[in-house]
């Protein structure tokens, strides 16, 4: 086992907790009976290390299974690293048929036309994504398995989900995505965040969406504490109202967990009591970001509860609806301008 | 001194001004900037509050006047701030005795098992008390006095520099003169305390501070008005030192709780505070007030940018608190945290916390 094994089997154990040793071990399945049972998951984490490196050495394993452990945590616990959601864009006629199989050959001989180092490993996850780990080498070294990128994609979505990716490395993935994905082009979709899960349902859309209706909705029937009865009852009607409004706006139950968004604002100055800005030519710069642990539910209850007014109109309703948290607004656009920003790393 | 003493006597009882008995009959800090309402009926109510207005930020070159290593420390350090209550017998001339004093009962406190968790637990600490002479504004300021612990570890080489591990200082800058003049004979007042280390060495500090001078610390926190005369101040700069951005970040009271980082654009900053002063500048038409800022202007500047948040987002920033405002002058956090990072401004800001904590002391 080379050195850039070992230090890339050292490096996925430090990121592995220790309670997920065990299971991420057994599901990778490189290890006999035997070995598994030598070793004793109650010691520290650095005695299992040294273990599990004698092991690997036992079993002449290289860099190739290492990554086959990596791959398998990076699976089961995505949200430690910043994704960037990307999207295909004109696809071609036969863009349905493309299947599994198909994708994996043509992607890797795709990228490895434009790259001649580079190692590539493909898996079908359960739910329909297919996960791709790509180490980057160039033409006089060897792929660099410590800086891997993840490339997630759900087959028959335009919808693509890297991690880090440098900006000489993007064209090239995206030259091999777009070609063994048919599509004709590939474009940032301005949507990033820690939480796969969170930028995936939001983008696709998978989660608790409520249609605006003109009547009466069913969820006024939600508890509250009657504190007071009468100032209930006054209130009452508008805080139902005021839910249904936010629940339109941004969803219902549980919300993809975003957790910020970033406005760039180039419009002008509008003010009616200040009539030297308002007759400004100039835009007034400024970038506004809204953080919390779940951003979404903090938008909406700033809703409910009043503090945002109106969110239907408002451009925080455009995070849910364009499945966005990267906006650049001028006056041109009515809405959030269709300028793009390059993921970095 | 005796007309005025006896009048606070005299005040209704209903006024919320409290008088303490102590063996020092200080003058309420309230019921000084209260004067003329003194004669009126609701003493102490109208003096409750910031000056309204205050001279313009003028950028002090204090480099000349100021030991630069001293400024060093001042400046790019971020300070916890208290406030004082003012310092009984205590001597400027007696600050090597002091430092020998702090020094023996920070020993003292550690040997009773007070837990330290400071680098090198076999290490002592010597203590350095000095005098930060040039910033004083006025004549009724005392000298700001800079306290330093340095960590003496057990086998130090002697050429080996000795480690700075908690730095403060006490500070009084353009307090208020009537209030000032009026303490008792004996009494210092440095209202204004900042501290940057281990928060252990502060708590002792502190305490020896309160048991040698008969005073008392408090938190400082940095509200919501000075945070905006702050930003308004710091803008007004902007022709004079580039201040890259100015970030203003609020809290929202939702579940999660939201943050908003609003950072501007500072040329376009600059402009708004100018169009708002303009405003005003054209009404009140006096040259003499040209130098000086009023609230109501920095009111409108803040209501002015909040109000362009508005209009995208349809949220309003009252609704929230404002908990930290910052430039490449400074950054000033609503918990009391204030990092000042350019020298030129040390003496305007400084003011503006000196009479933050005037007013928040106890009487």
């Amino acid at each position: 086992m080379d050195d850039s094994a070992r230090r890339l089997l050292q490096r996925i154990m430090r990121r592995i907790p220790a309670q997920m040793l065990k299971p991420t071990l057994d599901k990778w399945g490189r290890l006999t009976a035997a070995q598994r049972q030598s070793m004793d998951f109650t010691e520290s984490k650095w005695a299992l290390t040294e273990k599990l490196l004698a092991i690997c050495e036992e079993n002449e394993m290289t860099v190739k299974h290492i990554t086959e452990l990596e791959m398998i945590h990076v699976i089961e616990n995505p949200d430690h690293c910043m994704w960037y959601a990307l999207q295909l864009m004109d696809p071609e006629e036969d863009v349905h048929s493309v299947e599994l199989t198909q994708f994996k050959e043509q992607f890797k001989s795709h990228l490895r036309e434009l790259i001649r180092h580079v190692s590539i490993k493909i898996k079908k996850h359960t739910d329909e994504a297919v996960w791709i780990r790509i180490a980057w080498g160039d033409s006089f070294s060897r792929p660099n398995h410590l800086k891997p990128t993840y490339v997630v994609h759900h087959l028959q979505t335009p919808y693509v989900f890297v991690t880090s990716l440098t900006s000489k490395l993007k064209p090239l993935l995206s030259q091999a995505l777009v070609l063994s994905t048919r599509y004709q082009a590939i474009k940032d979709a301005s949507l990033s965040g820690r939480k796969l899960t969170a930028i995936r349902d939001l983008l696709m859309r998978q989660y608790q969406q409520v249609f605006p209706t003109k009547y009466p909705s069913p969820l006024a029937e939600n508890d509250q504490n009657a504190s007071n009865i009468l100032i209930n009852k006054e209130q009452a009607e508008l805080a139902a109202s005021r839910h249904q409004k936010a629940c339109e706006a941004f969803g219902d139950g549980m919300l993809p967990q975003l957790q910020s968004a970033v406005y760039k604002l180039e419009t002008k100055f509008r003010d009616h009591t200040n009539k030297t800005m308002t007759e400004r030519e100039e835009a007034f710069r400024c970038v506004v970001k809204f953080a919390s642990t779940n951003l979404l539910e903090s938008l909406r209850h700033c809703a409910s509860s009043g503090i945002a007014s109106t969110p239907g109109t408002s451009l925080l309703s455009s995070i849910p609806l364009k499945g966005r948290n990267y906006f650049v607004i001028t006056d041109n656009s009515p809405g959030p301008s269709s300028q793009t920003r390059q993921p970095s790393n | 001194m005796e007309r005025l003493q006896s009048s606070v006597v005299r005040t209704p009882p209903n006024s919320t001004v409290v008088q303490r008995r102590s063996k020092s009959y200080r003058q309420s800090y309230r019921s000084c900037l209260g004067a003329p309402s003194r004669l009126g009926l609701t003493p102490g109510l109208t003096a409750r509050r910031l000056n309204s207005s205050r001279r313009a930020l003028k950028s002090h070159v204090i480099t000349e006047k100021v030991n630069p290593e001293h400024l060093a420390l001042l400046v790019k350090t971020e300070w916890r701030l208290s406030y004082v209550t003012p310092l009984h017998q205590f001597r400027h001339t007696q600050l090597k005795r002091y430092s020998r004093q702090l020094s023996a009962f920070i020993a003292a406190e550690k040997q009773q098992g007070v837990a330290m968790e400071v680098e090198g637990s076999q290490s002592g600490f010597r203590v350095s008390f000095s005098v930060v002479q040039g910033l004083a504004a006025t004549d009724d300021d005392a000298e700001t006095v800079l306290i330093q612990i340095y960590s003496t570890p057990v086998f130090a080489r002697q050429d080996e520099p000795q480690k700075s591990v908690w730095s403060g200082w006490l500070t009084c800058i353009n307090g208020n003169p009537e209030y000032l003049q009026s303490l008792p004979k004996g009494f210092t007042c440095l209202p204004l305390f900042g501290g940057s280390g281990a928060e252990v060495l502060t708590s002792l500090v502190k305490s020896w501070f309160q048991r040698t001078f008969d005073c008392c610390f408090g938190p400082l926190e940095i509200n919501h008005t000075s945070l905006q005369w702050l930003a308004a101040l710091w803008t007004n700069c902007h022709t004079e030192s580039n201040l890259q951005h100015l970030k203003m970040i609020w809290t929202l009271p939702v579940v999660p709780p939201l943050q908003v980082t609003y950072t501007v654009n500072p040329q376009d900053a600059w402009e708004l505070w100018m169009s708002v002063r303009k405003d005003r500048l054209e009404r009140t038409e006096e040259e003499a007030e040209a130098g000086s800022i009023d609230i109501e202007e920095v009111v409108r500047f803040v209501q002015g940018l909040k109000s362009h948040f508005y209009r995208h987002f349809r949220l309003d920033l009252s609704a929230g608190n404002l908990n930290q405002v910052s430039t490449t002058l400074g950054s000033a956090k609503s918990s009391g945290k204030i990092k000042i990072s350019n020298s030129r401004y040390m003496i305007t800001t400084l003011t503006l916390l000196t009479e933050c904590a005037l007013l928040k002391m106890p009487i």
